[in-house]
């Protein structure tokens, strides 16, 4: 049986055997990887973390002409607010001038609800929802209090589309059911691909146009689905699409931002795009598999060598592998002259990185073409995506990085600072913060406003990180005036002695 | 059990859980402990960052709360051992002067002891356990059982009280986007009463004074809800009486407040005059250089207000009794029972202004566009129309839609704010509604 015909995808543990406990050095990962003891891995100290529902709010708040229901208590769907501005870019791009920003319900699960189930209110919910803002979608996503007091979404969802205009995507994110907030992308590729990609009824027309059917073979034959589950700006879409164009290739750009009657175009293309296997592994092979649509997922387009190796293995599902080699001859020559004038300021600088998994690695290859040291990477999960990355990561360096697999815990990071003395700092918001305190700069890892992929990212990163290294007045001042939360008994100690698998004995 | 509600568009408050980390975390030296799932912590912090003009984590909030993150596994067979673990190594690794665990909606609903885990660290370090599973409520409800669980268990028992010491709460940390500057303020103004106010939060307040409340000869709650059942646990506990009172912004609430405040704790009236007086006269100071503009550029304005239980009509009183504008509308956006709503009747009805405008209980931003409709008639092509112009709407950023489509000009001042940055501006006092005149009219003239 397909993953898909079941309600609910199975977690990133079963399905890749991914972990987010490890601390050590790379091939050190990839020994415990191979055996079971790296999914055992806990840690000892906890801190607030991320769950599926994050990643998943952040993603379906973007789908246009539609509704995200949040099931559960009142807090959960809390991160609409801030995923607002993102929003709100993107619907002025496409030229509103009100922009409303997200649109997201509640179902507000109080002390009763948990006692008499859901269901009911969550009907209501669809139910007003349709008759209010006359969307084209209602997704459902559902989170911890369901998944504990056994709300069948799926069944509500059926029960009332009969009912209502709308179409309905249940999408389970039950927080507490998987440690890799990855399984939210499984998730929601899983709702899309269940509910909106079957073809609707083609308009059967009495005379056939040779020509139009023939014109349009041509077009889908070089038309690309290039994915985006919102680690992408609009302005590093742009960045590939151009690289794509350059190929000669149409570009359609799914799921963040795309509407709902659009998903069933991405079957007809020619090449399914990834940046990252990590996001969308689930959903290539599944258009692969059902409708014959081949799939590049294996580089992230972050560095320069990546991009070019991930314009190549496009360009080779095209025969256009010449092409590839004019265009990226011609880049990375500009992009060389251009770094020319920044890179003196990284040499000998070191870095510590912490980002998901291949996002984290490939940024670390970008960093090191640069000149820097990277001495340490923390992905915030790890399985076998990871791999290609971190070999070269390794390779390109005399000394190891250390690899401290996190999905953020500062507590970790703050601990490896001390011991690394790194120049820089790249992670997310919620993250960066605790670098800074301790005095370093820091460059946000993703923003939807700037460039990080393509040869643009590649010299946008380094003009950000040449900025950040000119003045870091801001955050060494910030440390001799705020209080760290740790115990300096604490920032002595192993960095992994609350982690009951790696190792435990290197020097850190 | 709860009553029945309904489901919320864009809800303005954290969850239960997400209050009490806002609480804990503006506490100083204090650290949260979350029994929860793995991402309440994240879902916190995310949704903080984007609503709260962009408060950030602070001393040990944001991502470096511990938290016991409890999978299948503990839902299953329960948390606790998770939970003590998890306390255990906390003391050894965060270097806090006050533990607090809250719980999330998973543990809650598994109905873990965590008193007993407290039990068992209570001589080891400061620390109360406070259950506030998100479905128990929404942030405001979160900060009331913060406030509940310290008055019971953290504040001390005293034998006398200091008749000129106060307790200042009911203004929200990140739910009252102002809230630092706003408690400076009120604090400022009820020390030239001669009090001693303690804010818990802000001015430099530690532990130790929370510890040492129960000194107060009187709790000022300046909410009709946040806070307040908190208050009565705290004169259950401590015997301490206390006052609920609105959010004061601008001379003429802030006169009833100071006069309110004041006769209840016996102080000289002549003193409280005095006080009063020279505020004002401080007030108007500043006022009567700006009189010119408000007259030459007529910057009289309709208005439409949109804010919590606090704010709402803290915000309509002054814009009616001290500016002098006509608020039209005013939407109070706390999920509120009708037995509960009759006191905010009561309040609008009452502006000395004689403005009454328009108020409606609503939760969800889509749904003010209806309520504007039907209280003012649409253009049916006139030529001569008494437009709803010029108009101002006070709200949050959800609003900014709703003031386009009416064509008003806009200001976020209440939750969520994700457009403003907000450090240690203040709009309540005197000096706050000063500044809330700037924003104000900063809007209107910012295209001059
Ligand atoms: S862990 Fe569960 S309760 Fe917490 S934010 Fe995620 S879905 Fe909500």
């Amino acid at each position: 049986m397909s993953y898909i015909e079941a309600k609910v995808p199975p977690k990133r543990e079963q399905r890749l055997g991914a972990c987010n406990v490890y601390g050590g050095d790379g091939c050190g990962l990839k020994k415990s990887f191979g055996g079971c003891c790296l999914q055992q891995a806990k840690r000892g100290f906890g801190q607030g973390s991320i769950c599926q529902l994050l990643p998943g709010t952040a993603i379906v708040n973007t789908i246009s002409d539609a509704v995200v229901i949040v099931h559960g208590a009142i807090g959960c769907g809390g991160p609409g607010h801030t995923q607002n501005a993102g929003v709100r870019g993107t619907q002025m791009a496409r030229g509103s001038t009100n922009p409303r920003g997200t649109l997201w319900l509640s179902t507000n699960l109080n002390e009763r609800d948990v006692i008499t189930g859901g269901e009911e209110k969550l009907e209501e919910a669809i139910r007003q929802a349709d008759r209010r803002y006359r969307p084209s979608a209602i997704i459902v996503i559902s989170s911890c209090v369901p998944g504990i007091i056994g709300d069948d979404i799926d069944a509500v969802t059926s029960r009332l589309q009969p009912e209502v205009a709308a179409r309905l995507l249940p999408i389970h994110c039950e927080g507490f059911k998987t440690k890799i907030m990855a399984t939210a992308y499984d998730a929601i590729y899983h709702s899309v691909a269940r509910n909106l990609l079957d073809p609707e009824a083609e308009t059967v027309s009495v005379i056939v146009d040779d020509i139009e059917v023939a014109r349009e073979r041509i077009r889908r034959s070089k038309l690309v689905n290039l994915l985006n589950v919102s680690s992408m700006g609009s302005v590093d879409e742009k960045e590939l699409t151009r690289l794509l164009n350059g190929l000669g290739l149409e570009v359609q750009i799914f799921p963040c931002a795309a509407h709902p009657d659009d998903f069933r175009k991405v079957t007809e293309a020619a090449l399914s795009i990834s940046t990252c296997p990590t996001h969308d592994d689930y959903f290539v092979k599944h258009l692969q598999q059902q409708y014959g649509v081949p799939f590049v997922q294996r580089f992230m387009p972050i560095g320069i060598e990546n991009t070019n190796q991930w314009l190549r293995a496009v360009a080779a599902c095209f025969n256009l592998e010449s092409i590839a080699e004019e265009i990226i001859a011609r880049e990375t020559a500009e992009l060389r002259d251009a770094l020319a004038s920044l890179t003196p300021a990284f040499v000998g600088k070191k870095a510590m990185i912490s980002a998901g998994e291949v996002r984290a690695l490939s940024l670390g290859n970008l960093l090191q073409e640069l000149g820097m040291e990277i001495v340490a990477v923390r992905p915030y999960h790890w399985d076998e995506f990871g791999e290609t990355a971190l070999d070269q990561l390794v390779a390109n360096q005399v000394r190891e990085p250390i690899i401290n697999v996190a999905t953020v815990h500062p507590y970790e990071s703050v601990n490896l600072i001390g011991k690394t003395t790194p120049d820089i700092y790249f992670g997310h918001p919620s993250d960066s913060v605790w670098a800074a305190k301790t005095g370093i700069p820091t460059i946000p890892v993703y923003h939807g406003g700037y460039t990080y992929v393509g040869y643009a990212g590649a010299f946008e990163i380094a003009r950000r990180a040449w900025r950040q290294l000119a003045n870091p007045t801001f955050n060494h001042r910030l440390k001799q005036h705020v209080r760290q939360p740790y115990q300096a008994q604490w920032l002595a100690e192993h960095a992994f002695h609350y982690i009951t698998e790696g190792d435990a004995d290197g020097p850190y | 059990m709860a009553p029945i509600s309904s489901f919320i568009e864009r809800p303005r408050a954290f969850c239960a859980l997400g209050g009490a980390v806002m609480t804990v975390t503006a506490l100083p030296g204090a650290v949260p402990i979350l029994h929860s799932a793995l991402g309440c912590g994240g879902s916190i912090y995310y949704n903080q960052y984007g609503s709260t003009g962009y408060l950030g984590a602070g001393f040990c909030g944001g991502m470096s709360v511990p938290s016991s993150n409890v999978g299948e596994q503990e839902i299953v067979f329960g948390g606790v051992d998770r939970l003590d673990e998890q306390v255990r190594n906390t003391l050894k690794i965060v270097d806090g002067d006050l533990y607090v665990i809250v719980t999330g909606c998973t543990t809650d609903m598994i109905g873990d002891d965590i008193q007993s885990v407290v039990r068992d660290y209570a001589d080891q370090a400061p620390i109360i356990g406070v259950e506030t599973g998100g479905f128990r409520g929404d942030g405001y409800k979160g900060y009331d059982l913060v406030l509940q669980g310290l008055f019971r268990h953290y504040v001390e028992r005293q034998d006398a009280t200091d008749p000129l010491s106060i307790n200042l709460w009911g203004i929200v940390p990140g739910q009252d986007v102002f809230w630092r500057g706003n408690l400076h303020n009120l604090k400022l103004s009820l020390e030239k009463l001669g009090l001693r106010v303690n804010t818990f939060f802000t001015d430099g307040a530690t532990l130790d004074d929370l510890r040492q409340a129960g000194r107060a000869a009187l709790n000022v709650v300046v909410s009709p809800r946040y806070g307040v059942t908190a208050a009565g646990v705290f004169e259950e506990v401590h015997g301490t009486p206390y006052l609920t009172t609105a959010l004061p912004i601008g001379p003429s609430a802030m006169a009833r407040f100071l006069r309110e405040v004041s006769a209840r704790l016996g102080l000289d009236a002549a003193r409280v005059d005095a006080v009063v007086a020279a505020e004002e006269r401080d007030y108007y100071f500043f006022i009567d250089r700006l009189a010119d503009t408000y007259n030459d550029l007529d910057l009289q304005r309709y208005a439409v207000v949109v804010g919590d239980a606090n704010y709402a009509t803290a915000l309509t009183r002054f814009l009616a009794n001290d500016l002098g504008w006509l608020p039209s509308l005013t939407v109070i956006t706390d999920d509120l029972y009708e037995d509960e709503q009759a006191h905010y009747h009561e309040e609008l009805a009452a502006l000395t202004s004689g403005v009454t405008p328009r108020l409606v209980f609503e939760t969800d931003a889509s749904e003010i566009n209806r309520h504007f409709a039907k209280m003012w008639p649409r253009n049916r092509g006139q030529k001569f129309y008494h437009a709803f112009s010029p108009a101002f709407v006070v709200g949050s950023h959800l609003e900014r839609e709703f003031a386009k489509n009416i064509g008003a000009a806009h200001l976020s001042v209440t939750y969520p704010i994700g457009n403003r940055v907000v450090i240690d501006r203040a709009y309540a006092g005197y000096h706050g509604a000063l500044t809330l005149i700037e924003d104000l009219f900063g809007v209107i003239v910012a295209e001059r």
